[in-house]
């Protein structure tokens, strides 16, 4: 026989076992499969939905569901939406089976369409029960003027106002500087925005959540204290605090704060970084109060403390960490005010080097990369 | 005019053609002398060979003792000149044609492995509830079920992964076609 007959025997097999997969792929039944819901009185209507290259592909005993989902709303309200949070759930992912898409820094006029794009896989056993294989609902939509409608299960309204809060104090800041320094300086601006955009410093981290983790010692651990940067105008004061740590490893954050403010406060977030053996900085992770039904008076110290485990490495390799920092980076007061550092404490303290920008920084140097000075001009002037 | 080739020509003399191409051919030979010719002297030449095959004097078992004996020979004498032990027949399945052969068996065993059994390997470990990034996208996953959200319409080397320590990943990036930011969340619990 051949070598070419061989080749083509084998070529032929080849062709014929990929024919045998695409033939298990089908095209997604959006009806049974997906369930968008919208409440009758929800700010925005559902205009059209696209599924696009949608599929489910069953894989031995499981189902892979590909879900390119386009979806265009529109504002039914006659007030202006700064941002939309959607939450999608696969009930039958036994735990973590939830996500959101959310999007900030919105200008959506009365009876404007906006579009929200969804791309989600998910693998599931096949034998699971009947209904959606996912659900999409509205968790809520932040308004101009601060007002937010929805049932908020994953905390979108503070999230929203968080990224609003920043929206407005960057928009401010670039408006400064064009009022200050003309189109040049503003030009400027931004491009030393985009270059720590490309420089910053980004760490790959994994985090896991296991059962009775407290209490179990990892050989070579040893306690490492926090340092912190405090801001004059923080309502919160960071006091002391500790993290577990183990080469790449890191567990068990635990910060004493306490409320300087006249105000009791319901949320208090924390930036966490820590610095490898050369003494590069990162942002590890953001640490929240784990208690949701906190409750800090004015002049009284409450703990912020986790129970997860931050692996970090970096390009593949695992990063070493030597030392840890923290800053008070949102506070939320029980009257629903969000806090956030106002971009003078953030360059004195030489965090934007570290942090990434905020949304609509990161939404307005895009524009500026992408139209030119004349159209990020035009974009401030519409705040 | 076209004529037919010498081939097709001696085929139909000898009655060897299927109907359609007997049709056509005769349809030809209806108006063509020389074709008719070629035809007859085909036809000719048919009737005299097996005259030749039965000519007496050619003694056809000694003629073919002789080749055998002749093969023989020649067999011979090349073992005698060879240097290296090369077959004279080789197997089917030798050298690359066997590497190729197996390899594209394991390709086959291993792609059908990955696809009856999904189930990450980490998973074995119980290595709890896991939050990371993955190639444009984040991911959930625990005991073999995943979730994943990619970053649709984003450049990979724009898009900024965070780390929520109550166990939450978030990815944002600029939607490259509708100029919005988007935070794609993925939650390890209920909140």
């Amino acid at each position: 026989m051949s070598r070419s007959s061989n080749f083509r025997r084998v070529s032929i097999l080849g062709l014929v076992s990929a024919l045998c997969l695409l033939a298990q792929e089908a095209p997604l039944d959006s009806p049974n499969a997906i369930k968008f819901d919208l409440k009758p009185d929800s700010p925005v209507a559902l205009l059209s939905t696209s599924m696009g290259e949608s599929r489910v592909t069953p894989r031995g005993a499981a189902l892979v569901l590909d879900l390119h989902m386009a979806l265009s709303l529109r504002n039914t309200t006659a007030s202006r939406i700064r941002g939309v949070v959607l939450r999608v759930v696969s009930q039958e992912v036994a735990v973590g089976g939830k996500a959101s898409v959310s999007v900030p820094s919105l200008n959506v006029g009365p009876g404007e369409a906006f579009p929200i794009r969804i791309d989600l896989q998910l693998m599931r056993p096949t034998q699971a029960a009947g209904g959606p294989l996912v659900q999409v609902d509205l968790d809520g939509v932040l308004f101009q003027d601060f007002s937010f409608y929805g049932p908020d299960r994953l905390n979108s309204q503070r999230a929203l106002t968080a990224w609003e809060m920043e929206a407005q104090r960057d928009r401010e800041h670039f408006k400064r500087v064009l009022a200050q320094n003309g189109p040049e300086g503003l030009r400027q601006e931004m491009l030393g925005s985009l270059a720590r955009q490309a420089e910053r410093p980004q760490l790959d981290v994994r985090l896991v959540r296991r059962r009775a983790v407290s209490g179990v010692a990892v050989s070579s651990e040893h306690t490492a204290q926090f340092a912190f940067l405090k801001f004059p105008d923080s309502p919160v004061e960071p006091l002391e605090g500790w993290a577990e740590l183990a080469g790449n490893e890191a567990h068990a954050p635990r910060i004493e704060v306490r409320n300087n403010s006249a105000k009791t406060v319901k949320y208090v977030e924390l930036a966490w970084l820590v610095s490898d053996q050369k003494g590069q900085q990162y942002v590890a992770a953001s640490l929240p109060a784990s208690n949701p039904g906190l409750y800090l008076p004015p002049g009284k110290t409450a703990r912020v403390l986790q129970d997860s485990e931050l692996h970090f490495t970096r390009n593949g390799e695992p990063v070493n960490i030597r030392q840890m920092a923290g800053f008070v980076s949102q506070v939320e007061f029980s009257d629903g005010k969000v806090w956030v550092p106002n971009r003078q404490s953030l360059e004195n303290a030489a965090l934007l080097r570290v942090l990434a920008p905020s949304a609509e920084e990161q939404r307005l140097s895009d524009l500026y990369r992408k139209k030119g000075l004349q159209a990020l001009q035009d974009e401030l002037k519409k705040f | 005019m076209k004529h037919p080739s010498q081939a097709t020509l001696a085929l139909h003399a000898g009655g060897d053609l299927g109907p359609f191409a007997r049709w056509r051919i005769d349809r030809h030979l209806a108006d063509c002398d020389q074709c008719r010719e070629e035809v007859a002297a085909y036809g000719d030449m048919r009737e005299v060979l097996p005259e030749l095959g039965e000519m007496p004097e050619v003694a056809w078992s000694r003629l073919a003792a002789e080749m055998q004996a002749n093969i023989r020979l020649g067999l011979a004498a090349g073992e005698c000149v060879r240097t290296g032990e090369v077959p004279l027949r080789r197997s089917l399945f030798t050298g690359a044609r066997a590497v190729v052969a197996l390899a594209s068996v394991a390709a086959l065993l291993v792609t059908g492995l990955m696809i009856e059994r999904p189930i990450p390997r980490l998973s074995l470990r119980n290595e709890g509830v896991v939050v990371q990034s993955i190639p444009n996208g984040i991911q959930v996953r625990k005991d073999g079920q995943a979730l994943q959200l990619m970053n649709a319409g984003a450049k990979e080397q724009q898009v900024t992964y965070s780390v929520g320590a109550q166990g939450s990943m978030r990815a944002r990036f600029v939607d490259q076609e509708t100029g919005n930011v988007t935070f794609n969340t993925v939650y390890v619990e209920e909140q």
